[in-house]
């Protein structure tokens, strides 16, 4: 476990800021004494609660295997990857949002991109390649990923067109629970 | 008339409330300095500091302005004017000695030898001149053998044997060589012997990693150098205040935030707006001056 260099940080902040924008800073600037950091540890970023950084601390590096929220991974070329469970953090904060019927949450879940069929709602002037959140229709996080068209194009989509590429949802959780942390 | 009253002014008027000094302060005019080399009194200094130490340079000074004004005064147009004498306080050098030279190549041979060198005067007699001629540079006596009105050819020289050509490009390789001397000298003087060891140190594991295997199978070397990487270096797992790591992390935020904004501005653009990226590809497939891709797209749209 050590703090991010630089450029992890830059990386990891890129990525967030593509899906929660201006909203990052809140992740960032906070009271003294509600103090959060990142911290990466086995190449899994991790955003935990100061306290909780200083109880870790007692944990030799071998024995820990996670702490905090983790936000996703750097690949070994030192991309970074968002990972399912930053959700609670993107779903908070999201600046584009889309919403999507009963009948297309279950091949959502199941790792498909959401189809224009599948489309209850979407956030107004959502650009082309945006990061966005994915909702139920009852507003229950299902997971975020990349927007193929800009809300505008999207009227001329045929019902089968892609309008959100899947990057990662809940059913992860179950899919990938061996690698998940 | 009594003048006792008068003196006495006088006296009260010019007597100096000077401090006794045993030893009057040595001067050095050169410098417009005075130094008072008789020991301070212990007593004096510790009981009354500031005013002792007022009296001290009271005294010097006036014992500099008395030997100041009685030096030979002439007159000028800004008034009277002195000129001190040459100070004689030898002060110590401000930078170090410059160091000697490192000797060049034909210095240390010469020295090996024992040859004693004799600088050559810049000019030399010219017979036929009857005059001193420099010896190289602008009409230099080196010039002499190819500048001369009439050359000699000699009995088996080719036909097309250009006896001025010749002299003169024996002239410029004599320059080219001694340059390249001059250089080598240069070189040899500028490095020390660590940095060379360390330059062919690096060379030599340049090399030796150069190989398909990086150097695994190579015979290895005694004393070989050994490779050290440079270690990688992370902050503190729980630094020491948290507001340096928040204000470095808003840091690296303000430039992401900065680079969205150059990235916005690049592509985004208003609802309804002619994306003239993609306008101008368009044109550009279709060939200048047919406008019918854009007004194509431009019908799509409406319907």
């Amino acid at each position: 476990m050590r703090p991010l260099t630089e450029d992890e940080t830059k990386a990891v902040f890129e990525k967030l800021a593509n899906y929660i924008g201006k909203n990052l800073v809140h992740l960032i600037d906070r009271d003294e004494d509600d103090a959060y950091c990142f911290r990466l540890h086995r190449d899994r970023v991790y955003y935990l609660p100061l306290p909780m950084l200083h109880l870790a601390t007692s944990i030799a590096r071998p024995n820990l295997v996670s702490l905090g929220t983790c936000l996703g991974k750097f690949s070994k070329s030192g991309k970074f990857k968002l990972g399912i469970t930053a959700l609670d953090y993107l779903a908070k904060y999201a600046k584009y949002k889309v919403w999507i019927k009963q009948p297309g949450e279950l091949p959502f879940l199941y790792g498909n991109h959401v189809v224009k069929a599948h489309l209850g709602r979407v956030t107004e002037d959502t650009p082309e390649h945006q990061g966005v959140v994915v909702y139920n229709m009852s507003d229950v996080p299902l997971g975020f990923g990349v927007t193929a068209r800009s809300t505008l194009d999207t009227r001329k989509l045929d019902p089968t067109g892609i309008i959100v590429f899947h990057q990662a949802d809940v059913g992860e959780f179950l899919r990938d629970e061996d690698t998940m942390f | 008339m009594d003048v006792s009253q008068d003196l006495a002014d006088y006296a009260a008027k010019h007597s100096s409330n000077l401090l006794a000094r045993p030893q009057p302060a040595d001067v050095d005019l050169g410098y417009l300095a005075a130094f008072d080399t008789t020991p301070t009194d212990a007593e004096l200094y510790s009981s009354s500091r500031d005013s002792h130490l007022r009296d001290l340079a009271l005294a010097s000074v006036s014992t500099l302005l008395n030997s100041l004004f009685a030096l030979p005064k002439t007159s000028s147009p800004l008034g009277p004017v002195v000129r001190p004498p040459a100070p004689t306080t030898v002060l110590p050098r401000e930078k170090p000695l410059p160091k000697p030279k490192p000797p060049t190549k034909w210095e240390r041979f010469a020295k090996e030898k024992g040859i004693s060198h004799v600088k050559k005067d810049k000019v030399v007699w010219d017979e036929e001149k009857q005059d001193w001629v420099k010896r190289w540079g602008r009409g230099g006596k080196n010039k002499e053998a190819e500048d001369q009105w009439l050359h000699e050819v000699k009995g088996g020289d080719n036909a097309d044997h250009d006896p001025a050509a010749t002299a003169r490009a024996e002239r410029k390789a004599r320059i080219a060589k001694n340059t390249a001397q001059q250089n080598a000298n240069l070189a040899s003087a500028s490095s020390s012997k660590e940095a060379r060891k360390a330059e062919l140190n690096r060379s030599m594991l340049i090399s030796k990693t150069s190989t398909a295997s990086l150097g695994k199978f190579d015979k290895k070397i005694e004393g070989e150098p050994k490779a050290r990487g440079v270690k990688r270096k992370f902050d503190g797992v729980v630094e020491h205040d948290w507001k340096d790591e928040k204000a470095k992390a808003l840091d690296v935020l303000r430039g992401v935030e900065s680079g969205e904004k150059r990235k916005v501005k690049g592509t985004a653009r208003e609802e309804g707006a002619v994306n003239v990226r993609k306008a101008v590809r368009g044109l550009g497939r279709d060939g200048p001056g047919n406008d019918r891709g854009v007004k194509g797209k431009g019908k799509k749209g409406r319907r």
